[in-house]
């Protein structure tokens, strides 16, 4: 049987021709590595994470790569976000030992801290200096890696992936002459990226009727607006409403609580404001928006069919780049999303923030029995030398340098500065709040914010009831009293 | 109106029907085929119901991938192991409570249907704790649990299978005249030979039937099978549920996928097809 | 009837395994059931509330909501099933050329995997490239988006189960026709009947067992259908328009990691569906007796 499998692997292998790129050729020391893997050569490391480019590219390249130099197999699972949840807390809680590495994404890492699964990897290296590989450094990673520190600064996931959800527009019609004749002639100033969510309206309202009167499958902007997802809930409270200046989702860290009444934001006015706009771009968007997750808004403006947008930065660079799936290849600019008056100076002084810095981090169980074995992989994964054409490969980084390799820099222009906006303004994105009941309360809340897309209720109702249960649910979480 | 047109009349009315009622069961099913024969770029375009190009790709990244051969490969295991051991143990327990005086017995019955209907999302918890905890021997790294393991999948497909294959078979064990039984153990018969001699010729339509069915039940069954597993075990259908979920908008291969799930139940269901009407009585009617 | 313990030995592995897969996670559920516990509470610990969850459940708008649907969601779809399928059944009665390739068609939705289901009419349905908004708009100028029309995606999931369900219908009403005896609707006809009197006075009452048993298991799958709208309508939309009880089970339990609760929900969801299923049994039983 086995060498059965091995027979397929090797077909498979030659068929797609795919190379797998030697450790050597990146400028790795895979004599330390070759010598740190022996002790535990043959040992198979399971680790689950979610389907994403930067998790395929974990799989197809470095595992291999990995394995080449130590002998240390590593199996990864990768499948949607409620199985790789659902499967890494069930083991992890019940102690079963099934996986020596687990995805953690940035807004559930508190969840995972306040209950003890993960291992302290800045002490289990520090206690084991024969597993610290000299080309690794905690210090090599931007201020990402500060989400997956505890208070003491010890850190417990390595960042494998981390993205700004920004807004993207379409340059050739941006800069079309003729289009920006009418578009002034109409609003009475030059047509550029919306910096105000009434520019922003605007510009959605003219290319819906422009798309209109030429006979175009265009809308004036996509909404991530799938109305039973959890997407349409996180493209609302962590791209939306912070550019209101409603942050944490409304929630007051002080006291735990949402409404209004006892000193929460999420039903505040600013807040239904906000809901309201969000909404009202609903006419303004493709069919489709309604029925859009994550990615299918991507792809909405690969077809062309809107715009501008606001959309997760790890699509950026296929939108702008990939001919075999966009059809506005070399079209695509980069801005940051409009803003409320007010916002933008919060966020410079770090008491908000303008969107949703999005990432994760592979983290390892205390219930691994490979944990010597896993934390070699943890670092290789970390490791300078795998980032760029890990970058290249899934728009993710999480290390300065990464921004100056050429492979980068070639996507940066095609993308017209998606990495350089990321990097000069990524300080004024932020990750998830901190809240350790992260999916708990966004499951409560979601379904009011659902029934407002459909029409069911007004924006202002939905924030009214999604802001009492938010508070009931705490409670019942054991949060606030 | 004469004997002849009315029955060119129903004729044509027998066939309108059957026509309308097939291009609306293939319509959906071929869609699936045609968007798994373009590319992303082409799927932009206004929905287009013929096929100009082949777009090979979706296919041929499919098959040389190895994920995707090992979860054909157990989807065709456990099923094919579940359909066996479910058509086996029904047999016999339907035998039972058939010719048995047995205490109870329509509680019995009842109450292993009830095992159907169970919304399972919550029973995943236990099952998972079962099969790690419960169902594991040995300590460390040497350790072997029911977890991703394909008999693991087998026996809980039971669960749901076993009840619906014990009502199938009800109805026909019950129209096997119990006169022959009783010959056969005036002549000496032990039970197993009655089973196998009598029983099991005359029940062959019905145990075709259980077998097909609790065949496809376990092809496609889901939920369990992406919880309870994640390398070795892994199904298809969980397959298919990562190009869905997970790469939303790859539609294409996520179509090709489905395609090639559906071929080896079509197979199955083209030569079991006789056997389908014969066998689907569930005792309702007496012979 | 013979030796019992010979009947017991027979009956044992199904039982046994049917204990150890489902019974004993009943019991783990129902035990689970009476505390409040979420691993990502405050405390993380099991609390003992005894009956709590089961009060705040019949209180819980949208649990009541998800019940709501799903019992729509089943009336509807069964109902049209079981008139669909016995219309087509009796028209396979009669021998035509061509029938079993017709009868083998419409048992292919049967045979595909109710998550692949889904993902078909996702594609048929969704706006931007599915052909049926593409069709409505281009032919009726009729705007069908079952993101934001809550009515046209309850439609959608209703015909979507009719689609997938009416085969198995059509096939056990076929063999449940083709086993009845022929004597009383020829002696029916030959005392002049109408065929709708030999089907109102005759075919009907023969065929209510079979009727009865297909209500039973429609209904009993019905209720707890979860993978094929939870595809197509992205997890219940739009708003909880097509969340069935299923679905909010899953969303409680898995996402939510409430166990306590979503425990709770499952065994009441469980109890409902097996009262339903009880009257249908015990008519079923009588039907048989009479």
């Amino acid at each position: 049987m086995k060498k059965l499998s091995l027979l397929v692997v090797v077909i498979a292998v030659v068929l797609s021709g795919l190379s797998i790129v030697s450790a050597q050729d990146m400028g790795i020391d895979s004599a330390w590595w070759e010598t740190a893997g022996a002790p535990y050569a043959g040992t198979v490391l399971h680790g689950v994470s979610e389907s994403t480019p930067p998790s395929n590219y974990v799989k197809d390249v470095l595992a291999p790569m990995f394995e080449e130099m130590t002998g240390i197999r590593v199996d990864l699972e990768t499948t949607s976000w409620d199985q790789m949840y659902d499967k890494a807390i069930k083991d992890m809680e019940a102690g079963s030992g099934i996986y020596d590495f687990v995805y953690i994404e940035q807004d559930i890492i508190y969840g995972y801290l306040a209950n003890d699964y993960l291992v302290n990897q800045t002490q289990a290296l520090a206690a084991a200096p024969e597993l610290a590989a000299p080309e690794f450094s905690f210090d090599n990673f931007t201020t990402f890696i500060d989400y997956f520190k505890n208070a003491d600064g010890d850190v417990f996931g390595i960042p494998m992936e981390a993205f700004v959800k920004i807004y993207l527009y379409r340059t050739d019609l941006f800069e079309n002459p003729d289009i920006q004749a009418a578009f002034e002639a109409e609003y009475g100033y030059p047509l550029a990226p919306a910096t105000t969510h009434e520019q922003y309206r605007q510009i959605a309202e003219f290319f819906t009727a422009y798309g209109e009167a030429n006979d175009m499958e265009l809308w004036g902007t996509t909404v991530q607006a799938a109305s039973g997802h959890p997407s349409s809930f996180y493209e609302f409270f962590e791209s939306i409403a912070p550019t209101f200046g409603v942050y944490n989702w409304g929630i007051n860290m002080e006291n735990w609580k949402a409404t209004v009444a006892n000193g929460g934001s999420m039903n505040s006015d600013t807040a239904k404001e906000a809901l309201a706009w969000w909404l009202g771009n609903l006419p303004f968007a493709p069919p489709e928006a309604t029925s859009s997750t994550w990615d299918e808004v991507a792809a909405s403006f690969a077809a062309g069919r809107a715009a501008q947008g606001i959309v997760y930065g790890e699509n950026a660079a296929w939108i702008a780049t990939d001919p075999e799936r966009s059809v506005v290849v070399g079209n695509v600019g980069v801005a940051l999303p409009p803003l409320s008056e007010g916002v933008l100076a919060q966020a410079e002084a770090d008491e908000g923030y303008i969107g949703y810095y999005d990432g994760g981090a592979f983290g390892l169980p205390v219930s691994s029995l490979n944990q010597e074995a896993a934390l070699l992989w943890m670092q290789f994964v970390g490791l300078p030398q795998v980032q760029a054409e890990w970058a290249a490969a899934a728009s993710r980084i999480v290390m300065e340098p990464t921004y100056s390799d050429p492979l980068v820099v070639a996507v940066d222009e095609a993308t017209n500065g998606y990495f350089s906006l990321m990097k000069d303004e990524g300080y004024l994105f932020a990750g998830a709040p901190p809240f350790p009941f992260h999916p708990q309360v966004r499951e409560v809340i979601a379904p009011f914010i659902y029934q407002a897309i459909g029409g069911e209720i007004t924006a202002a109702e939905a924030l009214d009831l999604a802001a009492a249960a938010a508070d009931a649910e705490l409670v019942n979480l054991g949060y606030g009293s | 109106m004469n004997i002849n047109t009315r029955k060119v009349l129903g004729y044509a009315f027998t066939y309108a029907v059957w026509i309308i009622v097939t291009i609306v069961t293939i319509l959906p099913v071929y869609w699936m085929f045609v968007i798994s024969a373009r590319s992303r770029v082409e799927l932009f375009n206004a929905p287009n119901l013929i096929i100009s190009s082949f777009y090979t790709q979706n296919y041929t990244n499919i098959i040389y991938d190895r994920t995707f051969q090992s979860y054909m490969l157990n989807s065709v295991i456990v099923s094919t192991g579940n359909a066996v051991l479910v058509t086996v143990l029904a047999l016999l327990a339907t035998y039972a409570l058939s010719r048995y005086d047995l205490v109870g017995k329509d509680n019995i019955f009842f109450t292993t249907l009830t095992q159907r209907m169970a919304p399972p999302a919550a029973f995943l918890l236990p099952l998972f704790l079962l099969y790690t905890q419960v169902f594991a021997f040995g300590e460390g790294r040497g350790r072997w649990d029911l977890y991703d393991t394909q008999i693991g999948l087998i026996l809980l497909y039971c669960v749901f299978n076993l009840p619906f294959a014990i009502w199938l078979l009800k109805g026909i064990i019950d129209g096997i005249p119990y006169e022959l039984d009783e010959a056969a153990y005036v002549d000496g018969a032990t039970t197993s030979m009655v089973i196998r001699r009598i029983i099991l010729p005359l029940a062959a339509p019905g145990l075709a039937v259980t077998l097909i069915l609790s065949w496809v039940f376990a092809w496609n069954e889901y939920l369990l099978a992406a919880t309870l597993t994640n390398f070795e075990a892994r199904t298809i259908t969980t397959g298919l549920a990562e190009f869905v979920t997970v790469t939303g908008t790859n539609w294409g291969e996520m179509a090709a996928v489905a395609t090639l799930t559906l071929i080896p139940s079509l197979i199955v269901v083209a030569f079991a097809q006789r056997y389908l009407v014969a066998g689907l009585t569930f005792g309702a009617v007496k012979n | 009837m013979r030796k019992t313990r010979t009947g017991w030995l027979l009956l044992a592995p199904s039982m046994i395994i049917l204990f150890v897969v489902g019974i004993v996670p009943f019991i783990y559920v129902l035990y689970v059931g009476f505390f409040d516990w979420n691993l990502f509470s405050a405390s993380r610990e099991m609390n003992f509330t005894g009956v709590d969850n089961y009060r705040q459940l019949v209180f819980d708008p949208l649990f009541l909501d998800a019940l709501w649907v799903t019992i729509r969601f089943t009336f509807f779809a069964v109902v049209s099933q079981l008139i669909i399928g016995f219309f087509l059944a009796q028209m396979l009665l009669r021998d035509f050329p061509g029938k079993s390739f017709f009868r083998t068609i419409h048992t292919i939705p049967l045979m595909i995997a109710p998550i692949a289901i889904g993902a078909i009419w996702r594609l048929l349905t969704i706006p931007g490239f599915g052909p049926v908004p593409f069709l409505l708009d281009r032919w009726f100028d009729f705007d069908f988006n079952i993101g934001t029309n809550a009515s046209q995606a309850f439609l959608a999931i209703v015909i979507m189960d009719i689609w997938h369900w009416t085969p198995f219908v059509t096939l056990t009403m076929l063999a449940g026709l083709s086993a009845l005896p022929v004597e009383p609707r020829e002696a029916a006809l030959v005392d002049g009947a109408n065929g709708w009197q030999v089907f109102r006075y005759i075919t009907l009452p023969q065929m209510q067992p079979v009727v009865l048993t297909v209500l039973f298991i429609r209904i009993m799958d019905g209720l707890r259908t979860v993978d094929e709208i939870n595809m197509l309508t992205n997890g219940g939309g739009p708003g909880t328009s097509t969340r069935t009880v299923g679905i909010h089970i899953f969303r409680v339990v898995f996402p939510q990691t409430d166990y306590g609760y979503g425990s709770a929900m499952s065994l009441l969801t469980l109890y409902l569906t097996i009262v339903a299923c009880w009257f249908l049994f015990v008519s079923l039983t009588q039907v048989r007796r009479r």
